[in-house]
This record gives structure tokens, sequence and C-alpha cells, in this order.
């Protein structure tokens, strides 16, 4: 009955979903330490020119554009090469990095940056893993809106800007999902005033489907049987007896659905036997309005 | 064979209600003891509601035990849907008249307001899963309680739907209302304890460390028939590795493994 091999399985994939949320966090946050360490090497290469030179150069780059999305894509790729520049004499001279490290102003930001990050962490733990790292994702690409600031403004295209408002919106909208739906799932009673019949059945079975109280198969069965439903009158009827073979109201819908469904003979012997080890005033009665035809 | 430890424990848990297995919770005697109370005073209604699986009807059916003896005392653990059947039973059993033919309800309250108490006590009618009865039937319950010729004590398993029927129909009127919890952990621990010393099973009473109280209590809520469920299911497990596989349970402190698979199979936890 027990099938522990199969439950033992079972637990292992449990313990191992139940480490990929952090999992996915590890990743995440370090995806994100390296795009920040990334962006702060980017962003002392670009200040050993001058940010005039830095906008020139890059309205320069883009100025004949027709669609932001390629804008975009583009500077990834001249950020990932602007970067692999940076890379390459950042072992040779240390000399220049430690020098602007010393301007703090310019540090802050991305900070604050590290800070959100963490501080968002926490809400994706119970979130489906995936859509976390996705969250995640979003988030580390950032530091290049931030950086296209200068470009979108340069070039006065109004369509530079869309795709970027429209991401940082789709970002916003993950993180607040969890928390609008929660309400929502909540609200839709009250109105309820009369029960509808169906509908009490179809609760009851769920709940006896749960916990296997024959007193709610019994209310089963009478409420099917007043449907005029006796095939389901006498199934939740025979769930009842089974249950508990001394519920009298139970053995009576149970005959009389039997004769409803054209089983007199089935209904005649059942009653016996019934009145045979409870001595059921009911059921006798019963019997007697079948034999003599009155109830059919 | 002899059955083992572990299926002596396990078939402490299964998930029936029967006076003779009751245990005594401080918190639950605490409002036993106040239904008692109101019982004994005029009162028309009491009103017992809870979640499913807070041990309205096993409190039921304790009290009707308790009180049965020194009076009337009826218990309908299933719900009499049929108005005219249900007047007859009451007919019956209150005052031994036996109708053949229908009976509705301004027949029976013409029988009741006639009848004078023999005894001073009022007789008391207890119905278990009254959320079944009909928003009709209940305040034909109601009004029979108004002649104080029989008091009803009424269970109500409660959901959102119930809730607004309780509402309508007992929160004005009832006398009083006493409201069924889950356990808490310190609860939850006397509860199994308690249930494995009836059948003097002390060893594996002793294995349900806090740690282990406290787990469980986190995937039941302190819900008695889920508690039932997942605990039963955890002996069933030791039960199989105590013939198969016994070195997966060495340990004296119930294994956090097994409790999680247990809920795993109840479907308490989704895996
Ligand atoms: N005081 C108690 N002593 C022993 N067992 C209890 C006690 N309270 C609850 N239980 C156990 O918990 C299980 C659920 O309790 P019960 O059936 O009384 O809940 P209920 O509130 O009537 O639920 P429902 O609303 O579904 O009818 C019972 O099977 C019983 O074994
Ligand atoms: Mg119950």
């Amino acid at each position: 009955m027990l099938n522990v091999n199969e439950l033992e399985n079972k637990h292992k994939k449990y313990k191992l979903k139940s480490y990929t949320p952090y999992f996915a966090i590890f990743l995440g946050v370090s995806a994100a330490i390296l795009s920040i360490s990334f962006f702060l090497l980017y962003d002392f290469n670009s200040k050993k020119e001058t940010k005039k030179e830095l906008i020139a150069q890059k309205t320069q780059e883009y100025n004949g554009d027709r669609k932001a999305d390629i804008a975009i894509e583009n500077k990834n790729e001249a950020i990932e090469q602007e970067a692999s520049k940076v890379i390459v004499p950042k072992e040779k001279e240390e000399t220049p990095v430690t020098q602007e490290r010393e301007e703090k102003v310019q540090l802050s930001p991305s900070l604050n940056f590290i800070k959100r990050i963490e501080s968002e962490v926490p809400l994706y733990k119970k979130e489906d893993s995936v859509k976390a790292a996705a969250i995640i994702e979003k988030k580390v690409e950032r530091p290049i809106e931030k950086s296209s600031e200068p470009i979108k403004k340069e070039n006065k295209k109004e369509e530079v800007s869309l795709p970027i408002v429209e991401e940082v919106k789709e970002s916003i909208a993950l993180v607040q999902k969890p928390i609008v739906e929660e309400p929502a799932t909540n609200t839709s009673t009250i109105d309820i005033k009369r029960r509808d019949v169906e509908e009490d059945i179809k609760h009851v079975i769920k709940r006896f489907n749960v916990n296997h109280n024959p007193a709610l198969s019994l209310f089963v069965a009478k409420k099917y049987y007043q449907l005029e439903n006796y095939e389901q009158a006498y199934n939740y009827a025979l769930a009842t007896n089974e249950l508990n073979n001394n519920i009298e109201a139970s053995w009576i819908i149970f005959s009389k659905s039997l004769v409803k469904l054209g089983k007199k003979e089935m209904a005649i012997e059942t009653l016996k036997r019934y009145i045979n080890h409870s001595d059921s005033s009911q059921a006798r009665q019963l019997l007697d309005e079948i034999l003599s035809g009155k109830f059919k | 064979m002899k059955p083992s430890i572990y299926e002596n424990s396990r078939d402490v848990f299964l998930d029936t209600v029967n006076v003779k297995d009751y245990i005594q919770l401080e918190k639950i005697s605490m409002i036993y003891q106040a239904l008692r109370d109101s019982i004994e005073k005029p009162l028309k209604m009491v009103l017992l509601y809870g979640k499913p699986g807070t041990g309205k009807s096993m409190f039921l059916s304790k009290l009707h035990e308790d009180v049965a003896s020194a009076q009337k005392a009826y218990l309908y653990k299933t719900p009499i849907l049929d108005e005219s059947e249900f007047f007859k039973t009451i007919a019956q059993d209150l005052y031994g008249i036996k109708y053949d033919s229908e009976l509705n309800f301004t027949q029976f309250m013409k029988v009741v307001e006639n009848r004078e108490l023999i005894e001073a006590i009022v007789p008391i009618i207890m119905l278990d899963e009254a959320q079944l009865y009909t928003t009709a039937m209940m305040e034909k319950i109601r009004l029979l309680s108004d002649t104080r010729k029989v008091k009803f004590v009424i269970a109500l398993h409660k959901t959102e739907k119930e809730d607004i029927i309780a509402k309508e129909h007992f929160q004005t009127r009832i006398w009083e209302s006493i409201k069924l919890e889950n356990a808490s952990p310190v609860e939850l621990k006397i509860y199994i304890q308690k249930k494995l010393m009836k059948v003097n099973c002390v060893d594996t009473a002793s294995m349900f460390v806090p740690k282990s109280i406290n787990l469980i209590h986190k995937l039941t809520d302190g819900n008695y028939r889920d508690t039932n469920k997942l605990v039963y299911t955890l002996f069933d497990i030791y039960h199989y590795y105590a013939q198969n596989n016994p070195k997966e349970i060495r340990g004296n402190e119930i294994s956090k493994k097994i409790i999680e698979m247990a809920a795993i199979h109840t479907g308490l936890i989704n895996a």
C-alpha cells in the first residue's frame, strides 16, 4: 500500500527542489556582483576620457541609427569591447585604477544598486526559481540602461527611451506580481445567500473525499435521491454503509435507490438482512411498502 | 504475529471519532467547562464552530457521553435532512411518540408547546454537521429552542460560506458560541504523546522531541485531523523500515526525513 521507495525518491526531488531557490539566488547575486565590477571597470575606463569626448564618441558611433533596440544591442557589444580593452591593461598597471578609487562620489550609486538587489532577494525565495533568476538578470541590465542615458539625450530620439522604460516597467511588474495576486483570490465571496444544491453537493463531496465522514456521504446520497439521481444516491449510500454499517437512514436510501433503479429483489434482500441485525422499524416499514407495491 | 510497536503507534492515529479516545487538553477542557456551564443555564442554543478537523465531532461526542447519564441528551451525528423525518425523530426521542404519517413544523411546535416538562432539566439535542441543514431548517430549530422546552447544541464546520450562515442565524440570537481552534505546538505535543501513552507506547512517545513537534506543527498548522494523517503515515514508514531497512530508523528522535516523507505522502508537502 505504502510505496516507501517511491516516497524516498520524491523526498530526494523535494530536497533538491528546496535548494534551487538558494542556488538561483546565489547565481543571481554572483551575476550581479560580476556585472557591478564590470560596470565599475567600465566607469573607470570612461573616466579616462572626458565626458564630452565619451558622448561625442557615442553619438558618432550611433548617429546613423534607425532603430532603438538595435542601438542598445550594439551598445552592449561596444561595452563588452570596451571592457575587454580595460581588463588587459588593468592587470599590467594597477596604479591608474587605485587613483580613480579616490573619487568616491562616482561609486555611490553603484553601491545603492547592490543594496537594492540584496533587499529584494528575500522576496523571490518562495517564487519559482526561474522567475527569480529572470528578475535578477533584468536588474543586472540596469547599468546599461543608465549608461545609455547620455546617448538618449544627445540623439533626441524619443524611441530610444521606449524599450528601456518598458523593460523597467516589466521588472517592476514582476516584482509586484505576488503582492497583487493574493488579494485578488480572496475577494469573490459575500454574495452567496442561498445555497445552490448542486454546488452544495460538490462542496460536500470534496470534503467527503478528504475526511471520509459517513455523515457527509449520507448527505450526498440523500441529496442525489432528492434530485432523482438514483445511481449516485446508491453509490453514496453504499459508501456510507461501508464506512459505518449501522446508519439506518443510509440503508433506507440505499434500498429505496435500488427499487428506483429497478432492482426490487435486491432491495428486499438488503432490507431483510438489515432488519435481522438491527431490528429497525423504519426498515421494516419500508420493506412492507415495497412488498405491497406501495413504494415503487 | 504480534503487532510491532510502530503498528500499535500508527493505529492510534486512525482518523475516527470515538469517545474512548478523547484526550483532555487544557484549552479544550476549559471550553468544555464553559460549555457544560452554559448547558446548565437557561440558554436557548449553544453554537460550536471551527475549521474542519479541529475536533468538533469529538468534542460533541464527549459532551454527549458525559451529559447523557444525568439527563435526556441525544446526539445526531448525521443530519436528518427531511423535515418531517427530523421532527418525527425528535418526537420519538423526546416524548416517545411515534408518527406514521408526515409531521410538519407547525404540528410539531404544538406538540412541544403543550408538553409539560416532567423534570426541571431541559433535554438537549446535539446536532453535528449542522452546516448541512438548510437556512429554513435552522430557522425552525431556533424557533423550537425559543420554547425553552428543548435545548440545542449545534456543531458547525466553518467555511466562508458557512460563516455567513452562522452570522445570519446565530450572531444576534445565539446565547453562547464557542470556537474550536487548531492546537498550539505545546498542545500538539500533549495530544500526540497522550495518545501514544494511552496504548503504552512510551518509547515512541518520547521520540517526539520539541524539534519534531515544531516541524509537524509547521506542516499541519496544529490541525488534529492533518496531524493524525501525518503521524499515521509516519509510523507506517517506520514500520516498513523496521522490517526492511532498520538502519534508517536508528536515532532516538523522530527522523526529519521521515516526517517530510509522510508529509509528501499525505499531500501536506507538494513534491
Ligand atoms: N480532544 C481530542 N482527543 C482525541 N482526539 C481528538 C481530539 N480532538 C480531535 N481529535 C481527533 O481529530 C480528528 C478530527 O476531529 P473531528 O472529526 O472531531 O473534527 P471536526 O471539527 O468535527 O471536523 P469536521 O468539521 O470535518 O467534521 C478526530 O478523528 C479525532 O481523532
Ligand atoms: Mg465533524
